[in-house]
């Protein structure tokens, strides 16, 4: 699909997040939902009908993938799916992020943020 | 552990609010994060569980909407993709909130822009979805709540039957024997109600005394509020103990809510009785309210506990997974081992069980609920039509409006969810204001029906019919959205834009003639069923009860057997009692009469008829009825033949006998019935007939004539009574005066069930009126929302046909010809309508049958005046707008575009 990152735009804040846990690989679903909460310092704290309802979404707007089955652990549960981002997914989450960089760029201008203290 | 394990069972039920697919695909890892959520809150304890349940919950709430939504969507998507680019876009839940606040918002500024249409639409529906909810509440209350017994769904009621008679009580020798024998009860008990004297206080009083063994208190969940209920044995006819237990009310009306009542000493019948408890508020045995309980063996017709006597009533709750129709078969293999083991008192008694709630609510109230709760549904469903059809209306005008949406990118989807969410807020709406009028509406049945409805049973309006009302607003705003959202989204966008008049078309037209017709059709039907009820009622109240009901009065009293416990000692009183009530000053006459008509009581018996023999069960059943002289007088029976009784006929003299028109002709057609005689079960004497009179009606209005028979007091003296007093005047003047007389000759005699013949007669019409108003009711509301349906769509078809009707008139067509054309187009609408209607009712009044009296099914006289009220009705409503198309002035016409 030769979709236009741009219309993707903004994204919400789950979806922005769920790209950020998997950009280091894949992920179950309830990986990224921990990842969100420790990223966030427990700001955010997803649902499950949140959650899946924005991997729906997701998967439907090709920003990530199902990822192969793959061998696990012993100990891990069936039920568990495994999702990554698609090459699509990664150029949206680089633009989001450009995006919002500008903005808070914006924000220093206008000396609304802090200049150290950088993340 | 358990809270933990709660919140996810709940959190696994709830999954099932998402849609299957959605469902499928991440139930099972949504309920993995789940777990492992309420498992870390759990280990910061139980506040931390509760705020994760809490979360749960929301996002739940928040996220189960959406996938519906977008279900819905994907499905009209892919029926619909090439019009809809945007189809993969990822939305947020706040995007589809957003979307949903939208058509919220739209919704109701459209609603707003169009306050006439708003309000006519909203008051529809609330007539509509009020009356319903009323009428549900009582077919809840009576028919689909539990009943207040602990086991209500395995409660049965123990029959006798005999030959043809069902319904008999039973014996209560054999109950104890059922008692010890069966298999596939839990328990039974037994049930008698009388009415008590009690004396020994100030006033003598009467109460309601309930009969029982300690079982049924137990079976009917009885549990004290001080004391104890029986013990087994204090009801056993061995062991019998003297108690009594009082029931609450009656220990706060009779007794003045007396801290000290627990443990004194009641005189009943003229017998002390203990206290040994007070019941909780509100305990309710299936026979009627009780003042006191007594234990069965204290039941004061001696002979109402022997064998052969079928004197009590019995219920009884089946173990546990035990089948109705086995226990019945358990109980009859005892019934019969009882006949042949008592063949001189037990030959051809059997016995037959009875859901309680089926003897509680008769077959008659059923179907009577069912048939107003059917016409409250014909009229919800003519409501919704009426709304469909302006909906429709508006759709047409509202053309132009929704072109430009489409025009500008709104998918069709879009545009029908747009409608459709405005219906829904409409007939929200109507359901809130719907809701005023059940309020209202329920607190007047509950109070008509107060004392109709099954005993432990309130109407109320509570969650289950608020929840009713919810479901049918939904449900009508579906049912009326659903065609002019689909015909809304099937339109064609150029077509739409290039039409000039924004006229609708021929397909909004089909659609709305069919509406129409189907709101015409289903009012002729709900019309000829309330026009049947109507006639029936009318046919009821023109029988005659065979007596003069105005200015007579009633009043029942039993005599304390203890007390009057020899036939002297009782005519003694009766007679003193009539000399005196004759003597009160506006009293014309007065007697006695066992069973005073329409009151309830009375009994028949299987009559021999010197000379004709019969076979066991052929005797004719006879309604007999013991009285004192000047009785037929009093009541203003007309004498047919022979004489009244007079005081000579006492214990002295030959048995004599009265006998009812109705019997003399069946018993004797071609010669008098004087000098003949009679003879009763139980009763060797023969009674000779001196007189025949007029037939009256006893229990019934409805009744099939009774054969009926009268006996002098004098010659089987009994000690319960009724009065028959004729007055001069309004008999309720009199009644304390009445009242008094019969206390100047025993100070310690309670008199109770004071009412006018009248009263009773009225009260005997009183179901009847009620289904009939009801249902009448609700055909006048359906043939009025009829009525406005054809009025409003030849209004629109007029106002679309503005230019045609303008060429005709300056084409020189005169005013009564273009009235001729539009009534032509409604009467053709109309012609259809009464045609299926007619089927409809043919069909529906058949339902009707078991209601009916004094007019069969198909009666062609009530279908002709229901098709011509309709008609007329319709022609009213198509000459309105006729003529307003009438005066249509060319020029304005044809300038009009």
């Amino acid at each position: 699909m030769a979709a236009d990152p741009h219309a993707q735009l903004p994204l919400t804040a789950v979806v922005l997040h769920i790209l950020l846990a998997l950009s280091d690989g894949e992920r179950h679903g309830y990986a990224v939902a921990q990842e969100i909460e420790d990223a966030t310092a427990g700001q955010m704290r997803v649902g499950p009908g949140t959650l899946y309802g924005s991997i729906q979404r997701m998967l439907a707007a090709s920003l990530i993938e199902e990822a192969p089955r793959r061998r696990r652990p012993s100990d891990e549960d069936e039920r568990r799916r495994y999702y990554r981002m698609t090459a699509f997914g990664h150029r949206v989450l680089e633009l989001e992020l450009e995006r919002l960089a500008g903005i808070v760029r914006v924000a220093r201008g206008k000396r609304l943020l802090p200049r150290t203290g950088t993340a | 552990m358990r809270a933990t394990s709660l919140v996810e069972r709940c959190y696994r039920a709830a999954l099932a609010l998402y849609p299957t697919e959605f469902r499928a695909r991440f139930g099972a890892e949504m309920l993995e994060l789940a777990q492992h959520r309420i498992a870390s809150a759990r280990a910061s304890g139980a506040s931390a569980v509760f705020s994760e349940a809490a979360s749960l919950v929301s996002d739940v709430a928040r996220t189960a909407p959406v996938q519906w939504i977008r279900a819905a969507r994907a499905g009209r998507v892919r029926a619909a993709a090439p019009y809809i680019a945007d189809s993969t876009s990822v939305e947020s839940p706040r995007e589809n909130m957003d979307i949903i606040l939208q058509d919220l918002r739209f919704a109701a500024r459209g609603l707003l822009r169009r306050p006439a249409f708003t309000v006519v639409a909203a008051l529809t529906l609330a007539l509509g979805i009020g009356a319903t909810t009323a009428i549900f509440s009582v077919l809840d209350a009576v028919l689909i709540r539990p009943l207040p017994y602990p086991h209500a769904d395995r409660m049965v009621a123990l029959w006798g039957v005999q030959g043809t008679q069902h319904g008999n009580g039973i014996v209560y020798a054999d109950y104890v024997d059922w008692r010890a024998q069966n298999r596939t009860f839990d328990d039974m008990g037994v049930y008698r109600s009388q009415s008590v004297n009690l004396t020994g206080r100030d006033t003598p009083d009467r109460l309601i005394g309930v009969f029982v063994s300690a079982s049924f208190m137990r079976l009917i969940g009885a549990t004290p509020s001080q004391g104890r209920m029986f013990t087994d044995a204090e009801t056993e006819i061995a062991t019998k103990r003297p108690v009594a237990i009082v029931s609450y009310e009656a220990w706060q009306t009779r007794f003045g809510a007396d801290s000290s009542l627990l443990g004194k000493t009641l005189v009943l019948n003229g017998q002390p009785h203990v206290v040994v408890g007070i019941t909780r508020p509100n305990v309710q045995t299936p026979y009627g309210p009780g003042d006191v309980y007594i234990p069965i063996p204290y039941y004061p017709n001696a002979s109402g506990l022997e064998r052969g006597n079928r004197g009590v009533t019995a219920l009884g709750t089946l173990k546990a997974g035990v089948t109705f129709e086995n226990a019945q078969r358990d109980l009859q293999a005892l019934a019969k081992r009882q006949e042949d083991e008592y063949p001189a008192t037990n030959k051809g008694f059997g016995v037959e069980l009875q859901p309680i709630r089926d003897q509680l609510v008769g077959a008659s109230s059923r179907t009577s609920i069912y048939i107003v709760f059917g016409a409250v549904l014909v009229v919800l469903l003519i409501a919704c039509a009426n709304v469909a059809n302006l909906q429709l209306a508006r759709g047409a005008a509202r053309y132009r409006e929704l072109s430009v949406r489409a025009a500008l990118g709104a998918g069709r989807a879009r545009i029908a969810q747009q409608l459709l969410t405005e219906s829904i807020m409409l007939s929200m709406i109507g359901g809130v204001a719907g809701l005023g009028l059940a309020v209202a509406g329920t607190r007047y049945l509950a109070t008509v029906l107060a004392h109709r409805v099954p005993l432990g049973v309130s109407v109320t309006l509570n969650g289950s019919a608020l929840l009713f009302a919810a479901v049918i607003s939904i449900l009508s705003g579906i049912l009326f959205g659903v065609a002019p959202a689909w015909k809304a989204s099937r339109t064609n966008v150029q077509d739409m834009l290039r039409s000039r008049t924004g006229s609708a078309g021929h397909g909004h037209a089909a659609t709305r003639n069919t509406l129409v017709v189907a709101q015409l059709s289903l009012s002729l039907a709900l019309l000829s069923c309330a026009g049947l009820l109507t006639r029936s009622l009318i046919e009821l109240q023109r029988v005659q009860p065979g007596f003069d009901t105005h200015n007579l009065m009633t009043m029942q009293f039993r005599l304390p057997a203890v007390k009057y416990d020899t036939p002297d000692k009782i005519m003694a009183m009766f007679d003193q009692a009539i000399a005196e009530i004759r003597a009160v000053p506006g009293v014309e006459s007065a007697a006695l009469v066992r069973a005073f008509p329409f009151t309830g009581n009375g009994e028949s018996y299987p009559v021999a008829v010197d000379g004709k023999s019969a076979a066991p069960g052929d005797e004719p059943q006879v309604q007999v009825n013991t009285i004192t002289p000047q009785y037929f007088s009093t009541m203003g029976i007309p004498r047919i033949a022979g004489r009244d009784f007079a005081t000579s006929d006492n214990k002295d003299a030959i048995p004599a006998i009265i006998i009812n028109d109705a019997f003399a002709k069946a018993t004797w057609p071609h010669e008098s019935a004087l000098g003949k005689r009679l003879q009763f079960p139980g009763d060797d004497r023969w009674w000779t007939v001196v007189g025949v009179v007029g037939n009256t009606k006893h229990f019934a209005l409805n009744e099939p004539q009774l054969l009926q028979a009268y006996i002098p007091h004098a010659q089987r003296p009994q000690i319960f009574t009724t009065l028959a007093v004729r007055t001069a005047g309004d008999p309720l003047l009199l009644a304390k005066q009445v009242r008094d007389a019969i206390w100047r000759v025993d100070r310690d005699q309670p008199v109770w069930g004071t009412s006018t013949a009248d009263q009773l007669l009225d009260s005997a019409v009183g179901p009847s009126r009620l289904i009939v108003g009801l249902t009448s009711g609700f055909a006048i509301v359906a043939l009025l929302l009829g009525a406005l349906g054809i009025y409003g769509m030849l209004s629109y078809t007029m106002s679309q046909r503005v230019q045609e009707v303008g060429i005709r008139v300056a084409l020189g067509a005169d005013s009564r010809q273009v009235v001729g054309m539009v009534i032509r187009d409604g009467m053709r609408i109309v012609g259809l309508a009464v045609a299926i209607g007619l089927v409809a009712s043919f069909g529906a009044t058949r339902l009707l049958r078991s209601q009916l009296f004094g007019v069969g099914p198909a009666d062609v006289l009530t279908f002709s005046v229901v098709t011509v009220l309709l008609a007329a009705v319709a022609m009213l409503a198509c000459y309105l707008p006729a003529r307003r198309a009438s005066r249509v002035d060319p020029m304005i016409a044809l300038r009009s575009d």
